[in-house]
């Protein structure tokens, strides 16, 4: 084997070292309640979980006491419900927010999550009677 | 009887235009096709005039082009709203400067731009490529034939070919016609009531959107003259003229692409709130791939012009990168990224056409590197075959029933297309391999071409992790896509060998170097970049391990091409390109990790303070070690708040120019002083938000910019976000100038002070300047009261202060004696009253620290690559002539 040959083969191995070692540190998407056995077993991982907001339930930001903390309730992907404490000022009209993707942990009776991924809802499309009808 | 309805007629639609440009469309995709066919028989078969044919079609084309380009402008410049591309990207109120942005935010305009830069591309390849031009301006034209086929906007049932942008609204939503007014008006009028567009995407109207978007497709454009050089000397059966060319390309390509995505870095940060410049989005990642590729294919084309070797790795990554291009545009424009990213780009269910397009590209490739007709035909007419039903899968959405069926076509079309490219893969390497003794280890060759892998295994990483969306997809895993951490982890290891390489690299020259020849300045150059390493150390206040190695190497890239520069290169200023591109990149480096590293948030809570019922005794780290983002702070309207070293006091807010403005700056001051107490350093920012209709709250960031560091901040949310309280204890006075009279618990007194009156168009505006006291403190209402003169009707406009918890309104007027001189009237004054609340705004503050080293190293880079690229069109005319 000539040497050469030798270097390419290091350099594919850094390679796939790299993007194995990137997969392994991965997370996935998961329910609440995998979210809350991962938190237990290897605490401080951090989990992304698809979510849905639970608008009949309070929504509760007071930036006087409290300008980093956000409380509200949401679904996840199997209607599972969980209280969501954001560490973050209340996102503009979130409110109308339909989906949204929470990245955090899951600390005792909620779920902690450091940022929330959310389309904006962005270009509402409607005709003109729809808009002035609504001011 | 059956009646068939009466056509029914639209009004005002002016559709000559839109024909207009649909005629341009096919005009301009008919003769790419026909310059293709000229061109390609003039390689071919040496046909008498098609090489002139070739040339005019290319330019009618061209032409063509232009002209689409004008009807779409006057679209939107007209606002012709009965065309969606107008309707849906634009509206009247959009400022000229930025109707040339509606093009990039949609995807048709995106392609227009990239069939306008190829077009000029091709221009300049017919005056630049000599004898190259017509093997080259088939592959231009081909890729021309292939993005305008996006535009054409054929539709047979379920089956799309290209979106038109002249496609009219009522077609594209014809629930629009349905709406209740128009029941009143009569359908055919219903441009009467689509007289706005649903406007241009808030973010996008910014001076750096009008310039970054056409740089980085430009850039993109660019990578396919390397590739179409690549694919034409595999046609002329593996001639070696090809590289000196595509290097120039190459080199113009990685220049581009690297000043548009550092354009968009600058627009992030100075125009979106996420506090920063890179943040490993997708769509970030998508134009780095083919920059990190076509970088190390410009230094592989490099040895291969030098000494002849790794012709092979030549030519794949300079396919490749043009590939990767391709891939970028797969992965931002088919949907597929979805809530991976945050620019949203719709999905014109071009999928399918988008795949073709990448197949036709591999195919191309294929023909030319098989050998003998039979295989070629062989092979194209299997994968055709193959391929044909599998597009259509990802074309047409499947029915239900044969819905696992549309799935299994799906995954055998991915694994198929996968052996395809292996295989293709082996045949450039058979067709390309040199035999030829290994580099030595102390030649240039080598340590460029490992320079380059690593470039290489930094693209990996950066595609693995940008794909994960499209693996999720085709294999249904639920990875979620790696966090802008992740990213830096692994790019801050592979970063290190590669700027080493950089910094050795020209020291040794092509072919082998005497040791003895560079030991002394190396030595020379180690010891210095040990010493300024330490003292940047300091300076910089950079401690761990890994940054201090970093920043040590970014002063070796520095300083060991500085002195490389100036000692073989003196004052020939062309000739240095190559290593003031390196030092460009060395400074740009730098700032990086210095802006990153020590990146300060200003308005981060400390321990002790603002206790958070979740904080545990240690203070800001939550029993799970995750550090909480506590990043924002509160500052109420005229009470300083210290913000670290700075006291940060928010003074006012002002609306946006205009009356129906819904941009709001809020100033806010910050000073600095010193141990004696003395202000060193005091400025004002006044950080916008707007609230926008469509989008909810955007935060445009202000930001200080200092010679070593810039002060940035945005505002997460002000107190006019919170729920109205509404006012009670309601109380009505009569009174006059001067008279003394107070609210309904008798907490403020008020005072009329004076009187305003104005005359416009709307009638008679009464202004009263009403002082109202509380605890010694004093605030000004200024209600309105507007008379209509010609019907007699009046309003009445009240005036509130929300930190004193008071409104007061103007409901009528009395006059006692009609002479207005002797302020003799009585006004009829409505108060009310509510807990008084303090403005507020919640605000980040963040110091990036020496950040203007990211943007100087942006522009070094690029004086670096003009004149590489000065030097190498230089050493080609010397050749030719």
């Amino acid at each position: 084997m000539k040497p050469f040959h030798l270097i390419l083969l290091v350099l594919a191995g850094i390679g796939i070292a790299t993007v194995i070692s990137m997969y392994g540190n991965t997370t996935q998407y998961v329910a609440f309640p995998d979210a809350q056995r991962i938190a237990q077993e290897n605490p401080g991982k951090t989990v992304h979980v698809v979510c849905k907001l639970n608008k009949a339930k309070p929504i509760v930001y007071d930036a006087q006491t409290n300008a980093n903390r956000l409380e509200f309730y949401g679904f996840d992907s199997l209607n599972n419900e969980s209280k969501v404490v954001f560490t973050k000022p209340k996102p503009a009209q979130f409110e109308h927010l339909e989906k949204m993707v929470l990245i955090g942990t899951y600390d005792k009776d909620h779920f902690l999550a450091t940022e929330i991924l959310s389309k904006c809802p962005s270009k509402y499309e409607d005709a003109p009677g729809a808009t002035t009808a609504s001011k | 009887m059956n009646q068939t309805p009466a056509p029914i007629v639209f009004n005002g639609e002016w559709l000559w235009l839109g024909n207009l440009g649909h005629v341009f469309v096919i005009l301009s995709f008919v003769a790419s096709l026909l310059s293709a066919i000229f061109y390609f028989q003039h390689e071919q078969n040496k046909l008498g005039n098609s090489l002139i044919w070739g040339k005019r079609f290319f330019q009618i084309h061209a032409a063509a082009i232009v002209a689409v380009f004008v009807v779409l402008f006057s679209i939107i410049f007209y606002h012709r709203y009965e065309f969606h591309y107008a309707w849906r990207h634009s509206s009247n109120s959009l400022p000229v400067y930025y109707m040339i942005s509606c093009f990039w935010e949609g995807q048709e305009g995106s392609f227009l731009l990239w069939l306008f830069w190829n077009a000029l591309i091709g221009l300049v390849l017919q005056r630049t490529a000599k004898d190259w031009e017509s093997p080259v301006m088939v592959v231009v034209a081909f890729a021309q034939i292939a993005l305008g086929s996006m535009l054409l906007g054929f539709h047979w049932g379920e089956l799309k070919i290209g979106s038109s942008p002249f496609d009219l609204l009522r077609e594209q939503r014809p629930d629009f016609l349905n709406i209740p007014i128009l029941g009143q008006l009569g359908v055919g009028n219903y441009l009467q009531v689509f007289k706005d567009g649903n406007g241009l995407n808030a973010l996008l109207q910014n001076y750096w959107m009008v310039i970054h978007p056409p740089t980085l497709f430009l850039g993109f454009a660019t990578a396919i003259v390397p590739f179409a050089y690549s694919i034409a000397a595999l046609w002329r059966n593996n001639d070696r003229g090809w590289i000196a060319h595509a290097l120039i390309w190459g080199l113009i390509c990685v220049g581009i692409l690297g000043l548009g995505i550092i354009m968009g870095g600058f627009w992030a940060y100075e125009a979106l709130s996420f506090g920063g410049y890179w943040a490993w989005d997708p769509v970030e990642n998508a134009s780095l791939m083919p920059w990190l590729i076509m970088a190390s294919a410009a230094h592989m084309l490099i040895i291969t012009k030098a000494t002849g070797r790794h012709l092979f790795t030549s030519h794949l990554l300079t396919q490749l990168a043009f590939w990767l291009v391709l891939y970028a545009t797969f992965l931002t424009r088919s949907g597929i990224l979805g809530e991976a990213s945050v620019h949203s780009f719709t999905d014109l269910g071009l999928s399918g056409q988008l795949l073709l397009f990448l197949l036709a590209f591999l195919a191309l490739g294929l023909v030319v590197v098989l050998q003998g007709t039979q295989r070629r035909i062989a092979l194209i007419s299997i994968a055709a075959v193959l391929f044909v039903p599998m597009i259509l899968a990802y074309s047409i959405k499947s029915p239900e029933a044969v819905e696992t069926f549309y799935q299994w076509l799906k995954g055998l079309g991915t694994v198929l297309f996968l052996g395809w490219l292996v295989y293709y893969v082996y045949a450039l390497y058979q067709r390309t391999k040199i035999e030829m003794d290994d580099e030595k280890l102390h030649s240039r060759e080598f340590w460029m071409f490992l320079g380059s892998m690593f470039l290489i295994l930094s693209l990996v990483q950066v595609f693995a992790a940008t794909s994960i969306p499209v693996f999720n997809k085709l294999f249904g895993y639920k990875t979620a896509v790696p966090s802008a951490a992740d990213y830096n982890r692994v790019q801050l290891w592979l970063a290190m060998p590669i700027m080493l390489l950089m910094s050795l690299g020209y020291w040794f020259k092509f072919r082998g170097t005497e040791w003895s020849n560079i030991k002394k300045p190396l030595t020379q150059i180690g010891i210095g970049v040990i010493i300024i390493t330490a003292l940047l150390m300091f300076g910089f206040d950079i401690k761990e391990f890994k940054f201090v190695l970093f920043l040590l190497l970014s002063v070796a890239l520095i300083l060991a091409n500085t002195v490389y520069g100036y000692q073989k290169k003196k004052w020939e200023w062309l000739r240095w390109g190559g290593n003031i591109a390196h030092v460009g990149f060395g400074v740009l480096l730098m700032g990086v990790l210095v802006s990153s590293v020590n990146k300060n948030i200003l308005s981060a809570s400390k321990e002790g303070i603002d206790l958070a019922p979740e904080v545990d005794q240690k203070g800001n780290q939550d029993v799970k070690g995750i550090k909480f983002n506590r990043e924002n702070q509160l500052l109420y309207k005229g009470k300083p708040q210290p913000l670290q070293q700075y006291t940060a006091l928010y003074i006012d807010e002002r609306k946006g120019v205009g009356a129906d403005s819904i941009d709001k700056f809020f100033k806010v001051a910050f000073i600095k002083k010193d141990d004696q107490g003395k202000t060193v350093d005091s400025f004002i920012l006044e950080p916008k938000t707007q609230n926008n209709p469509k989008m909810g709250l955007l935060a445009e960031p202000s930001t200080r910019h200092f010679l070593h560091k810039d002060v940035f901040t945005h505002v997460n949310y002000e107190s006019s976000m919170d729920r109205k309280e509404p006012f009670s204890n309601f109380r009505v006075d009569t009174v006059g100038f001067f008279r003394p009279f107070i609210t309904q618990t008798g907490k403020v007194v008020m005072t009329i002070d004076s009187i305003n009156r104005s005359k416009d168009s709307n009638g008679l505006r009464i202004q009263l300047a009403i002082k109202a006291k509380r605890l010694g403190d004093s605030v000004w209402l200024r209600p309105e009261f507007l008379i209509n003169e010609q019907t007699g009707s009046f309003d009445m406009q009240p005036a509130e202060s929300n930190r004193f918890g008071i409104m007061a309104a103007i409901l009528n007027l009395q006059i006692i004696d009609p002479n207005p001189a002797t302020q003799n009237i009585r006004f009829v004054i409505q108060t009310g009253e509510k807990t008084p609340v303090w403005d507020y705004i919640v605000i980040q503050v963040i110091e990036f620290p020496w950040i203007n080293l990211v943007w100087a190293g942006t522009i070094i880079m690029v004086i670096g690559f003009v004149l590489a690229v000065l030097n190498r069109i230089k050493k080609q005319q010397q050749l030719t002539s």
